[in-house]
């Protein structure tokens, strides 16, 4: 990280330590929800951006991190920091055995197959009415004093967020972020080099299946409740659009991706109820006018020079997805 | 390596200025402090989707009843309300409570068609920021009972109390041999089971011979039609809601179903399920509502009737009804606390009683619940509607159909 | 279990028919994703709205030529047109200026095309339940193996052999037919010979979003049509383009078969976890056979 960059960050992480002390109540929430979306958009995103991988259901593992905490608690009566851990541990587990079986296939039929294991688990945790609540869901998860507070609940999750981003771009800055950059770009040449192609993707999924997870634990530590849109596959698209939206072949982009459209839904989910229609529209002017998403957008505007070999990169990955 | 090494650089200065966005947004749009404001009522409803025929038509009950109380006002103030639509999600329902208590301070939060935002808002705001929430069309007999708490309170009929009605009328019934089908969701399980549990109670000798659930607003009805025709029970207890409530009354009229066995279905008899059929609706089904705008035929209700038609051009429907007394209920309850304070304001609420277009209702202290009388009837075609309406009306008193104080408690410790 | 000893030799026959006639509007629906996936290689995520665009247009026309026969027939003609030509407004204004770009790009067109479409029938048609009627002739039930069997399904098991026949004798006899299956299989080849690629993707997608219609006119007497009809039918429309094979069509019948009679039958065995089985087939199929059960044409 340039030194520049470093002090941008450290700005920013300060700023954002200062918003509980200014914003009311409702913004600190607000920007929480964010955070937790940030991460579920990042933790898609290594897997789509950086790995190339048709992650069409990754809303699923979020989901199921959330249920397992909220079961835990409400179930089993485990205290909430064991559940807090345990639910990334099932998330990871449920995308190993999901990812085991998608990574043989390519593409759509990749996209597909998971889309149909994730269905299965949505629709287990719709209909076992004993367990899950079936469509209710579970409500009022016992959260400890220490946290569940509107701002202690923000610095939690900013503390987990800020922690995961920092693992997760150390993961992408390794070789073997390096390497799975590589199989995104060219998969051909990589296998003709001896890597394991779907044992790379393997491991890319299931790490990021543990983001994934503990973006729905916090989700819990905040909402206090688990429902059965999580595990939909409505979500998990709109996450695949947060990672587009902000710019997918950027670290921070999907971050950005999660803030508009959380804030979409929010605020002009207040002024009318068509914001679908908002944001579709705002989807197309950007299909047509901003294609590497916002964040990209922005980084060519800034870094000019760096951008043509980064253009250069983009360039690679398109011809690979084709 | 990372694609882009300068990702922070762009990262940080995107994120402050949007930061500096919320920021003034923030501090501009800052609704003003506690001076001599109106009652403000936040309403969460889902206005888009399926369910928006039920929402909009509370919603237009409650506007209806302010018109008539902001006449006089209220502790001389005026009630007010803003809407945020929950597109029948429960974390959007979520979101937008925390927004119209946090953002806009208001005094009383009210709505919510779906159970699943019901139970989730009830806990995660109303207790939790110690806001009165009144649930006015979601059913689920877990809001105020099993669930219920000091800040809950509901207007509309529940599970426990429509499974009541269920099964105290068809015990009347010569029925031996049952069958019960319906959505799998809380709605009908809960629904299944009161119904269940007090036609058992009643008449022992009753035979469950098979259930069947399927998926809500599952557009093919007629295989579970067919299966359970082939097991030849006496009678069937639907328990459908929703977009399945046409389904189900389609799925009935195309296999004939109603000429062979005897059919109950809670609101089968509702106005909102049998117009859209038109002749399509089946006739004969058994079904019981807790609103009619045809029944009973007081003065009230026709009053109310012509009032709400002549503001929204179709008369209205049992969500109408439960938004009009919703209102009556808040501005009597403000009016006894004598100020805006949410602790008083729940006192007062407790054993309230309002008079209604069905005559006098309470607000049961003991567990929140608004004790409504049930009408049972069978679906006949009408000549002086056109359609096909509910008739041979039997009212069950509300005593006779909620369960008791006793029964609330007991599900409340047993959590 | 539950509903178990209900199971006698008429349930199964005619859960089997009531499958099969699910089926049907499966395949009919599902036959235009396929086609749209096979040469445009793009999964329609607004073929559902479309669909549901088909319903409500259902409804409109039936009211406006006065229910009926004539109102059912007219629906059955004219809601797929308008389905059709909003599709060809959608790809011709915007959609044909993508094809060039990342394929995600393609997707995400579709999803905000989903949301736009989504929307623009709440403000046209509003959030009431609408229902059409199903004319004299089909209304009521016919006994079949000793059980009630609606007609209008009856109908459906005539209609949906018809358009499969008529699609294949398309695909296969004639020229446009031709070109485009040539154009799913090398489309490079086929600019190379003069053919407007373009158009052809036109022709395509407009067919493909046609039969989406046509789906949606077909099923809106069964049904209540509702805003969120979509939702369901879009991802099983997926799921079985790709258990019979991304772009073939005996495979969506195929599939179609599979997804309507396994949710058929799980009904009668386990009506609580029906909604599972579905589901579970394909993934079966899918571990066994990662590509689907017949050939991609790609």
């Amino acid at each position: 990280m340039k030194k520049i960059e470093f002090k941008i960050t450290l700005i920013l992480i300060a700023l954002l330590s200062l918003i509980p002390l200014v914003l009311p109540r409702f913004y600190i929430y607000i920007t929480a929800t964010i955070f937790v979306t940030a991460l579920l958009a990042m933790s898609l995103n290594l897997v789509v951006g950086h790995g190339g991988l048709y992650q069409f259901h990754h809303g699923v593992f979020y989901g199921v991190g959330a249920y397992v905490t909220a079961l835990l608690i409400l179930k089993a009566g485990m205290p909430f920091w064991a559940a807090f851990i345990l639910a990334p541990i099932a998330s990871t587990v449920t995308g190993f055995l999901i990812g085991w079986f998608c990574v043989r296939l390519s593409k759509l039929y990749y996209g597909m197959l998971q889309i149909s294991l994730g269905s299965l688990i949505w629709a287990i945790a719709f209909r076992w009415y004993s367990l899950t609540g079936g469509d209710d869901g579970l409500h009022g998860v016992t959260i400890p004093d220490l946290i569940s507070s509107t701002r202690n609940a923000y610095y939690f999750t900013f503390i987990v967020l800020l922690a995961s981003l920092w693992i997760l771009y150390a993961i992408l800055r390794s070789p073997f972020g390096t390497t799975l950059q590589a199989l995104r770009d060219n998969p051909e040449r990589c296998e003709a080099i001896g890597i394991n192609v779907r044992r790379h993707q393997l491991a890319a999924v299931v790490i990021a299946t543990f983001f994934a997870g503990v973006a729905g634990a916090l989700f819990v530590v905040i909402e206090q409740s688990v429902f059965p849109d999580l595990l939909f596959w409505v979500l998990s698209l709109e996450v695949f659009i947060m990672c587009l939206l902000g710019g997918w072949f950027t670290f921070a982009g999907p971050i950005l991706g999660a803030a508009i459209m959380v804030s979409l839904r929010t605020f002009v989910g207040t002024y009318t109820e068509y914001w679908t229609l908002v944001l579709g529209i705002i989807l197309i002017l950007l299909i047509f006018f901003l294609p590497e998403g916002v964040m990209g957008f922005f980084l060519e505007r800034l870094g000019k020079p760096r951008s043509r070999q980064n253009g250069n990169d983009k360039a690679g990955a398109s011809v690979g997805s084709r | 390596m990372l694609t882009r090494r300068s990702v922070t650089t762009g990262a940080s200065l995107v994120m402050v200025a949007g930061l500096l966005a919320i920021f003034l947004g923030a501090l501009l749009f800052q609704p003003g402090l506690t001076y001599a404001r109106d009652i403000k009522v936040g309403i969460i409803d889902c206005y888009s989707g399926p369910p928006a025929v039920y929402s909009k038509d509370a919603l237009n009950g409650f506007k209806l009843a302010l018109k008539e109380i902001n006449k006089k006002g209220v502790l001389g103030k005026k009630i007010t309300f803003t809407t945020r639509d929950t597109k029948f999600k429960v974390d959007l329902a979520l979101s937008m409570a925390k927004q119209l208590v946090m953002r806009e301070d208001v005094d009383v939060l009210a709505g919510i068609i779906n159970s699943g935002a019901g139970l989730a808002v009830s806990e995660a705001v109303a207790k939790k920021e110690k806001v009165p929430l009144i649930v006015w069309i979601a059913k689920s007999e877990r809001i105020t009972g099993e669930k219920g708490h000091r800040y809950v309170f509901s207007t509309g009929e529940n599970t426990a109390m429509a499974g009541k009605a269920g099964g105290v009328a068809l015990s009347k019934r010569p029925y031996i041999k049952y069958w019960i089908a319906g959505d799998d969701y809380e709605y009908g399980h809960a629904l299944a089971k009161a119904a269940w549990r007090n036609l058992k109670k009643l008449k022992p000798e009753v035979k469950l011979i098979g259930k069947s659930w399927w998926k809500p607003g599952e557009p093919d009805l007629i295989p579970y039609i067919t299966s359970i025709l082939a097991a030849k029970p006496d009678a069937v207890i639907f328990c459908t809601g929703g977009r399945s409530m046409t389904n189900i009354m389609k799925a009935i009229k195309a296999t004939g179903m109603a000429k062979k066995v005897a059919i109950y279905i809670h609101t089968a008899t509702d106005h909102a399920v049998l117009k859209p059929l038109g002749a399509e609706a089946p006739e004969g089904v058994m079904g019981t509502m807790d609103y009619h705008f045809y029944y009973p035929d007081t003065p009230e209700n026709r009053a109310f009737v012509k009032a709400f038609r002549a503001a929204y051009g179709n008369p209205p429907g049992f969500p109408a009804f439960h938004g009009y007394i919703t209102a009556k209920f808040i501005a009597k309850a403000f009016e006894k606390a004598g100020s805006l304070d949410k602790e008083k304001f729940i006192d007062a609420m407790e054993g309230l009683k309002i008079s209604s277009p069905v005559g006098v209702i309470e607000m049961r202290a003991c567990d929140h619940q608004a004790v409504l009388p049930m009408f049972f009837g069978i679906t006949r075609k009408s000549p002086e509607y056109g359609f096909v309406i509910s008739s041979d009306i039997v009212t069950l008193k509300g005593d006779e159909v909620m369960p008791t104080c006793e029964e609330i408690m007991q599900a409340r410790k047993g959590k | 279990m539950d509903g178990a000893q209900g199971i006698t030799l008429a349930a199964v026959g005619s859960h089997f028919f009531v499958g099969l006639s699910r089926a049907m509007i499966l395949f009919i629906v599902t036959s235009g994703l396929s086609f749209v996936l096979g040469i445009l290689r793009v999964p329609n995520i607004a073929h559902g709205s479309l669909y549901m665009i088909g319903a409500f247009c259902a409804y409109t026309f039936n009211k406006l030529f006065g229910g009926g026969t004539m109102g059912f027939l007219a629906a059955l003609l004219l809601a797929p047109l308008v389905v059709a030509l909003v599709s060809l407004i959608a790809e011709r204004a915007l959609f044909c200026r993508l094809y060039e770009r990342e394929h995600l790009m393609l997707l995400l067109f579709t999803f905000a095309l989903m949301l736009i479409l989504d929307d623009l029938v709440k403000m046209i048609w509003g959030a009431d339940y609408r229902s059409v009627m199903a004319p004299e002739f089909l209304r009521g039930s016919v006994n079949l193996f000793g059980s009630s069997f609606p007609r209008y399904n009856l109908f459906l098991l005539v209609v949906g052999p018809l358009v499969a026949v008529a699609l294949w004798l398309f695909t296969n006899k004639t020229k446009m037919g031709k070109i485009a299956r040539a154009a799913a299989v090398d489309r490079e080849m086929v600019g190379a010979v003069g053919i407007n690629v373009s158009w052809v993707f036109a022709f395509a997608f407009v067919l493909g979003c046609y039969l989406a219609g046509l789906g949606g006119a077909l099923v809106a007497p069964t049904i209540s049509i509702t805003l969120g009809m979509d939702h369901d039918i879009v991802i099983e429309a997926f799921l079985i383009v790709t258990i019979g094979g991304l772009g073939n069509m005996a495979g969506a019948m195929v599939g179609s078969l599979i997804f309507g009679i396994t949710q058929s039958f799980g009904v009668l065995f386990w009506p609580q976890f029906a909604i599972v089985f579905p589901y579970l087939a394909v993934v079966i199929i899918l571990i066994i056979r990662p590509t689907g059960l017949l050939k991609s044409v790609w």
